[in-house]
């Protein structure tokens, strides 16, 4: 599942990339995230709690910053996680590009996301939903955090 | 992959339960949704409490000409009641359209409203007759009306603690028609592709006078297009009248695309479907 979420942060550029290649700095920003502890090599250890209605997830995974070119506004991430306790999985790659707008920085998340396991059922609209969600409120707490 | 069952006999030993477990204990009564999340794995609760024994959530009362339907009623017994019939033959049919006999048997209206599925069919139907809901909980008694009981798709405004008690509906005035239409492209068992509930009066210069309209499967919850009711409120019901004010109900929903539809098909089905509900209604003797 591909998505591509844009956002508009109020703060320069040099602020924002600083921000989003502090992996655990801009983990802080995603909603139902807990501590997130450096693994070496430029890898983090991490887990997401996702609400879905009475449905809980606990994503526990790696995260890694697999490329950077600030010069071009341009950083990749992976992610891997998985929900020991429903059983499924969630891998994801991250393509994050900013831009500058006058003052502000447009920040352009394209991921693709492959879901595997029982998380699934719940069908990608409603996956999607949650994903849009969670992108608006980390767009929201990043021009918070730089404000 | 177990829980621990447990039947309260009263409210007050359910809430007790609810505070003891917190986030480890899910409520059902009629568990036709649980058992489905259940199997497919997506809730692993350590504590089950079953609602069904407890006599003060059941029942169906007239009052002052309104109606109060307890959590745990079936479907089927909504169906088949005469004081629902005598308060509004448009509640029956909807509790009537609801999957297949053999679930309307199990499924009851507290289950149904808890679990916010956007393209269930009793809600529409609840806003449009200006429903509430009666929530329970240690704290004591709030009323909720059923339009801000869905905040989500699957997710409500109760509160960690809270037992949905009851439905109460007001008293409809004198002269006030209903109808639940449910587009079924697929099979009659099948959830809405697009459903319009809608309550209409009209006064004696044949203006609308009183107008309520809900939408189903139309977005992440239940939704009241109240820019159809503005546009139709004082209005004459006429062909055009109609049409104007249901080329409105875009600005009220939220679809997304999925195995019934685009979001682009939904929202054109939702217009002409809020078309064919106010002809009826202005049709009907």
């Amino acid at each position: 599942m591909k998505l591509t979420h844009t956002a508009l942060v109020r703060a320069p550029r040099a602020k924002v990339w600083r921000l989003v290649t502090d992996v655990p700095a801009a983990a802080r920003c995603v909603p139902g995230v807990a501590a997130v502890t450096p693994s070496g090599a430029g890898k983090y250890k991490g887990s997401l709690l996702v609400q879905l209605g009475p449905v809980r997830l606990v994503l526990d995974g790696d995260i890694a910053l697999t490329s950077t070119d600030e010069a071009a506004g341009k950083a990749s991430l992976r992610a891997d996680a998985k929900d020991s306790r429903l059983g499924g999985t969630v891998r994801a790659t991250m393509d994050l590009a900013l831009t500058d707008k006058g003052e502000d920085t447009e920040l352009r998340i394209t991921s693709d996301v492959q879901i595997a396991g029982r998380i699934g059922e719940f069908g990608q609209p409603v996956i999607q939903r949650k994903a849009d969600q969670l992108m608006t409120q980390f767009a929201e707490c990043l021009a918070r955090t730089l404000a | 992959m177990t829980y621990d069952y447990h039947e309260p006999e009263s409210v007050p030993e359910a809430l007790d339960l609810l505070a003891r477990y917190g986030e480890d204990a899910h409520l059902v009564a009629g568990a036709t949704a649980f058992t489905l999340l259940w199997r497919q794995g997506l809730l692993r609760p350590g504590h089950v409490i079953g609602l069904r024994r407890i006599a003060a959530l059941g029942g169906i009362t007239s009052s002052d000409g309104g109606l109060v339907i307890g959590a745990t009623v079936t479907h089927r017994a909504i169906e088949r009641s005469a004081e629902v019939a005598r308060y509004c033959p448009a509640l029956t049919r909807t509790f009537a359209s609801v999957a297949t006999v053999r679930v309307r048997n199990q499924a009851t209206l507290g289950g149904n409203l808890a679990h916010a599925d956007p393209a269930q069919d009793p809600p529409p139907m609840l806003i449009a007759l200006g429903a509430e809901v009666v929530a329970v909980s240690q704290a004591g008694e709030r009323a909720i009306p059923v339009e801000e009981l869905f905040v989500d798709v699957f997710t409500t405004s109760l509160r960690p603690g809270e037992i949905i008690a009851a439905v109460r509906f007001p008293a409809l005035t004198a002269g006030t028609r209903a109808t639940y239409l449910k587009f079924l492209p697929q099979t009659a068992d099948d959830y809405a592709t697009v459903s319009v509930a809608a309550a209409l009066r009209l006064a004696n210069d044949g203006t609308v006078a009183d107008v309520r309209v809900a939408l189903g499967a139309a977005g992440p919850t239940p939704r009241r297009a109240r820019s159809v009711e503005d546009a139709l409120r004082g209005a004459r019901p006429d062909e055009k009248g109609i049409a104007d004010a249901a080329a409105r109900v875009e600005g009220d929903i939220e679809p997304f695309d999925d195995v019934r539809g685009s979001a682009a098909y939904k929202r054109e089905m939702a217009r002409l479907w809020t078309v064919r509900a106010f002809t009826s209604l202005v049709a009907a003797p």
